[in-house]
């Protein structure tokens, strides 16, 4: 991967469902294999390059089940136009054991999944646990099946836990990292934070390339600093219902063109999916 | 991940007015963190979550 053909570049992610917010936070989350993509493929249409998928049971509960994965899946490759890249998550539900956590990845080996790399008490109220024993299964798995890690890192220890997974050979370079900024018990969201991740990573992992979102107040000063600083952006639901203080988004399309006009304004332009493919190095 | 920051949500013990606060503003208010937009008395702590059912009723600080 030449870096200066695609320095010019920004990778837009869209992240439609998440494992949280329900219809009653936001009436246009999209919930159902259906409804996820439909949005998927409007997204791809509006400039996202990458697609971040959680799965919802019946009653709109974060769920890893395998069934919806693969319907969704297929419902978007309908779509014979749409090259997006899939990014199935592996942490759609923390009460989830390791098993089921990737029972989709081995089904479908999908071009990107997650791997948080670590483990963090969640919202002050639960254990987001990702084990050692996990970390090295999930690295070994996604080698096998062909499958590039979004390693999501909610603080800078965890950009330390991926460095040590390299040197062991359970993750491979180049290493693409979603900084995840603002969200409660990891590294807030601010430039000064984003501006240490970034060189925490650059040391520890040269030749990386890597994405961020913010959560909350740090939303719009994370994607501004994204796109300045070279890096890639995540947009979407999952991570902020609200479009602007007050304002509930409308769709998860809202949020890919306000970023595609970051990107633009700022000079840049936003990455098809088969440039982002060759920008992370996939298959 | 989280859809928005956690939020500590607040009643004014001296005026009655309901604020909410992210604590992801904790920085950014320093100690006037949880105090009322109104009459900057410190708010009793009712609760937390990540945007909750009745959230309209609470102004965002």
């Amino acid at each position: 991967m030449d870096n200066k053909e695609f320095k010019n570049k920004r990778i837009i992610t869209v992240a439609t469902t998440g494992a949280w917010p329900k219809k009653e936070n936001n009436p246009n989350v999209p919930m159902t294999p259906e409804e996820i993509a439909d949005d998927v493929y409007a997204c791809w249409k509006a400039g996202a390059a990458v697609a971040h998928l959680h799965m919802r049971d019946d009653n709109g509960n974060g769920v890893m089940d395998p069934v919806r994965f693969k319907k969704t899946v297929e419902l978007i490759k309908e779509h014979k136009d749409c090259d997006i890249i899939l990014n199935l998550t592996t942490s759609g539900d923390i009460h989830a054991d390791d098993e089921i956590r990737v029972a989709h990845v081995k089904e479908l080996k999908p071009e990107m999944a997650s791997y948080d790399c670590g483990s963090m008490n969640w919202l002050n109220s639960g254990l987001f646990l990702n084990s050692p024993k996990f970390l090295e299964d999930c690295g070994k798995l996604f080698q096998e099946t062909n499958t590039k890690p979004e390693i999501e890192v909610f603080d800078p220890g965890m950009i330390a836990n991926a460095a040590y997974y390299l040197k062991k050979g359970v993750l491979k370079a180049p290493l693409h990292f979603q900084f995840c900024m603002g969200c409660a018990n990891g590294i807030t969201g601010s430039m000064k934070n984003l501006v240490f991740m970034k060189e925490t990573m650059e040391s520890l992992c040269p030749g990386s390339t890597w994405s961020c979102f913010g959560v909350g107040h740090s939303a719009m000063e994370m994607l501004y600093g994204a796109v300045a600083m070279g890096g890639n952006v995540r947009v979407g639901m999952e991570d902020n219902v609200m479009y602007a203080k007050g304002q509930l988004a409308e769709s998860n399309v809202q949020f890919v063109e306000r970023a595609k006009r970051v990107i633009e304004e700022f000079g840049c332009t936003a990455a098809t999916p088969d440039e982002a493919r060759q920008m992370l190095g996939l298959k | 991940m989280t859809y928005g920051c956690l939020w500590w949500y607040y009643e004014c013990p001296n005026c009655g007015h309901k604020f909410k606060y992210g604590t992801d503003q904790f920085e950014e208010f320093g100690e006037d963190f949880g105090k009322c937009p109104k009459c900057s008395t410190p708010g009793k702590f009712e609760k937390e979550g990540a945007i909750m059912p009745d959230d309209k009723l609470y102004e965002e600080c």
